[in-house]
C-alpha cells in the first residue's frame, strides 16, 4: 500500500491518459454539435418550401394565404409589392399548416403586380397578380 | 521475429503518428456524418420536388347541389286503419308500377296508415339541410276523395300537416298521380335528430265507396345549397387534395378538405358547406405538394 503512494511515477501515465481522454470527450463533443449545428441550419434551409395559394386584393389591404409545403417551420420576413417592401401581419407557419398574412397596401383595380414573399431563411416565391376590375 | 518485435516497440513509442492517425480518423467521421446528413436531406428533398412535378390532376366540373337522393321506407307501413291486400314495402321503394295495395276499412270506410323513413345523415348532416319534400305516387280506383299526407311532429308529439305547402291533400285522377309536399321551413320539427321521419297517408274522409290505394313510390329527400366537385388525377402519383377555395370578386372562401384522388382516378365530391356564389367564380383546388387545379363557373 505505501509502495503504492510512495510511486507518483505511476500515477502521473494514469491522470495524463484521464485528462488526455477528458479533453478528446469535450473536443468530440465540440464537433458532434458544431456538426449538428451547422447541418441542422443547413437542412432547414434546404427544406423550406411554401406556395402562395391565394392573393385576395382587398380596399387598403392585400391578403396573401400561405401554405408551408416544407419539412420545417417557415417565418415570413419580408414582402414585396413590385420591389417595395410592405408592412405586413406577422405569419410563422410549421410544416402543413397555412395562413393569411396581410399587407397594408392599396392596389389599382385592374393592374398587374409582381408580389414576393421571403422567409427569414431567405427563400422567396414571387409571381404577378392582377387586381380585380 | 527479432525486427517484427522492434517495429512494435517503436510504434508503441512513437504516440506522436498515433495520435495523428485518431485525429484524421475522428475528424472524417465528424466530414462522413456532415456529408451524409446533408446528401440524405438533400435526396429527400429532391423526391418531394420530384413527386410533385409528377403530379396532375385537374378539377373537371363544379356544380350545385340542390338535392339530396330519395329516402325510401326500409320497414313495412303501420296501418292503423283498413288493411294491407298485396304486395310489401319493398315494392313502394322504386317507382316502376310495382306496387303495394292497401284497402279502406268497413264502414266507416277510412284509410290510415303511416312510414319510417331515414335521411342518411352522415352523407346529409341536418345543420345543412334547408328543407324536406316527400313525393307519393299513387293510384286509387275511386277518384272522388282527396288524399293527405302528413308527418309525425317530434315537438308536439302529433302528426301534422302545419308549415306544408299543401295542406289541401291530393285529389286522385285515373292511373298513377304524384304528389309533391314541401315541408318549407317547419321542416325542423318533422325530422328527428337522428334524421327520422314518419309520413302518415290518409283518406279524406269517410265514404260510400270502400276505396283501394295502390302506393308505387314514397320517399322523402333533403333540400341542400351545396356543391359538387368532379376530380380527375391524371398523374402517376396518389394525389392528397388538403384545401379548396371558392373566389369570386367579393369573397375568398377556403375549405379544408382531406381527400385522397388514386392515379388515373376520376372522383366525385359533395361539400354541403360550400355555397357557390352567383356569377362567375373561380374554384381552386390545392394538393398537400403544393400543386393547384383551377376551374372557372358560373
Amino acid at each position: 500500500m505505501l509502495r503504492i503512494w510512495r510511486n507518483k511515477r505511476a500515477i502521473t501515465p494514469v491522470l495524463s491518459n484521464v485528462l488526455l481522454l477528458v479533453i478528446a470527450v469535450a473536443g468530440m463533443s465540440i464537433s458532434i454539435t458544431a456538426t449538428y449545428v451547422i447541418t441542422g441550419n443547413f437542412r432547414e434551409t434546404m427544406g423550406e418550401r411554401f406556395i402562395v395559394e391565394d392573393v385576395w386584393f382587398r380596399p387598403g389591404v392585400v391578403s396573401v394565404y400561405l401554405r408551408n409545403t416544407g419539412k420545417t417551420s417557415i417565418s415570413v420576413a419580408g414582402v414585396y409589392v413590385d420591389y417595395i417592401t410592405q408592412s405586413f401581419t406577422s405569419l410563422q407557419l410549421e410544416p402543413l399548416e397555412h395562413g393569411w398574412t396581410n399587407l397594408t397596401y392599396t392596389g389599382i383595380p385592374n393592374t398587374v403586380y409582381y408580389i414576393k414573399v421571403i422567409t427569414s431563411r431567405g427563400t422567396q416565391v414571387a409571381d404577378y397578380y392582377k387586381s380585380p376590375a | 521475429m527479432r525486427i517484427t518485435t522492434s517495429r512494435q516497440r517503436s510504434f508503441r513509442r512513437n504516440r506522436k503518428g498515433l495520435s495523428n492517425i485518431i485525429v484524421v480518423v475522428l475528424s472524417l467521421v465528424v466530414l462522413s456524418v456532415i456529408v451524409v446528413n446533408v446528401v440524405l436531406w438533400d435526396y429527400q428533398m429532391n423526391q418531394a420536388d420530384w413527386e410533385r412535378t409528377q403530379e396532375e390532376f385537374t378539377v373537371n366540373s363544379v356544380s350545385r347541389v340542390t338535392r339530396s337522393s330519395w329516402f325510401v321506407t326500409q320497414t313495412e307501413f303501420q296501418v292503423t286503419e283498413g288493411n294491407r291486400v298485396s304486395g310489401s314495402y319493398l315494392d313502394t321503394q322504386i317507382a316502376d308500377g310495382s306496387y303495394e295495395r292497401f284497402r279502406e276499412s268497413p264502414p266507416p270506410r277510412g284509410f290510415d296508415a303511416n312510414g319510417t323513413f331515414s335521411i342518411d345523415t352522415s352523407s346529409f348532416p341536418l345543420a345543412y339541410v334547408d328543407g324536406m319534400e316527400i313525393l307519393l305516387r299513387y293510384a286509387v280506383d275511386d277518384v272522388g276523395e282527396r288524399w293527405f299526407l302528413k308527418a309525425f311532429n317530434w315537438t308536439s308529439g302529433a302528426y301534422s300537416d302545419s308549415g306544408f305547402n299543401s295542406t289541401n291533400g291530393h285529389a286522385p285522377g285515373s292511373g298513377w298521380n304524384s304528389y309533391a309536399v314541401n315541408l318549407t321551413n317547419m321542416w325542423h320539427s318533422y325530422v328527428s335528430p337522428e334524421g327520422r321521419i314518419i309520413i302518415k297517408i290518409r283518406d279524406q274522409q269517410p265514404d260510400s265507396t270502400r276505396t283501394n290505394i295502390d302506393i308505387d313510390y314514397l320517399a322523402v329527400r333533403a333540400i341542400v345549397n351545396g356543391a359538387i366537385f368532379t376530380f380527375q388525377n391524371q398523374g402517376s402519383r396518389t394525389a392528397h387534395l388538403v384545401s379548396i377555395w371558392v373566389n369570386n370578386a367579393t369573397a375568398h372562401m377556403c375549405y379544408e378538405t382531406d381527400l385522397f384522388v388514386n392515379s388515373g382516378e376520376t372522383y366525385s365530391y359533395t361539400r354541403l358547406d360550400i355555397r357557390l356564389p352567383d356569377g362567375e367564380y373561380i374554384a381552386k383546388v390545392i394538393s398537400e405538394r403544393g400543386n393547384t387545379a383551377v376551374h372557372i363557373g358560373n
